[in-house]
């Protein structure tokens, strides 16, 4: 059995390569069948945020990659509650189905899979 | 699954403590290096956060880089030189590097 993964993403989409890199290497891990988990915490919930215009920016569109993690086999899609909330973001209107999680949550979220990395 | 969490960011420019410190658990441990040691500031609400923890956490912060802030950490803290850091890594299930 391959040990799984938790990716915790926390960098807002436009800020810098942070938040590719972490999907990155959640669809690489994905596409070999490794049991990962993502979750976004902090600014990373920036990226999922609704209706984003990347191509203002002349960036290429991070949200297509998102959607492309339940094809991957990534299916455990995590958020923080908190980050949420204090962003003005509602869980409802995201542009990807992930399973909000307040602090507590978050704990034992870290503490079930074998390796975390933040990026 | 105890963990280790790696912190190496300025907590003043970052809210890298402050969320790391909200998913804690009982058994992790803070491994404090680089600029993350301004978090024992003395006066800092960041530094007040670190002595409040629950005591079942593990402070420890590298010694070098505290030596070269001039910085002392609270009774709690281990100070542990790479060696330590080598086997802090190895003693807890897992290390969570916040890059």
């Amino acid at each position: 059995m391959s040990k799984s993964l938790l990716i915790i993403s926390r960098q807002a989409p436009w800020s810098g390569p942070g938040a590719r890199e972490a999907l990155d290497i959640a669809l690489a891990g994905g596409a070999f069948d490794l049991p990962i988990g993502m979750l976004f915490l902090d600014d990373g919930v920036f990226q999922l945020a609704p209706a984003q215009q990347p191509g203002a920016l002349q960036q290429k569109d991070l949200s297509a990659n998102l959607q492309a993690l339940p094809l991957f086999g990534v299916e455990s899609l995590y958020v923080s509650a908190r980050s949420l909330q204090e962003r003005g973001l509602h869980e409802q209107r995201l542009s990807l189905a992930v399973e909000p999680l307040d602090d507590a949550a978050l704990t034992t979220l870290v503490a079930r899979y074998d390796q975390v990395i933040t990026l | 699954m105890a963990t280790l969490h790696m912190l190496s960011h300025s907590p003043f420019s970052d809210s890298r403590l402050s969320s790391c410190l909200r998913l804690l658990g009982p058994s992790d441990a803070l491994l404090l290096c680089g600029d993350a040691v301004y978090a024992l500031q003395p006066g800092s609400a960041q530094r007040q956060a670190l002595e409040l923890m629950p005591s079942s956490i593990g402070l420890f912060a590298l010694d070098e880089d505290l030596n070269a802030r001039a910085l002392d950490g609270p009774q709690r803290l281990q100070v542990v030189d790479y060696a330590g850091f080598v086997e802090l890594s190895c003693r807890f299930d897992k290390v969570n590097s916040w890059l």
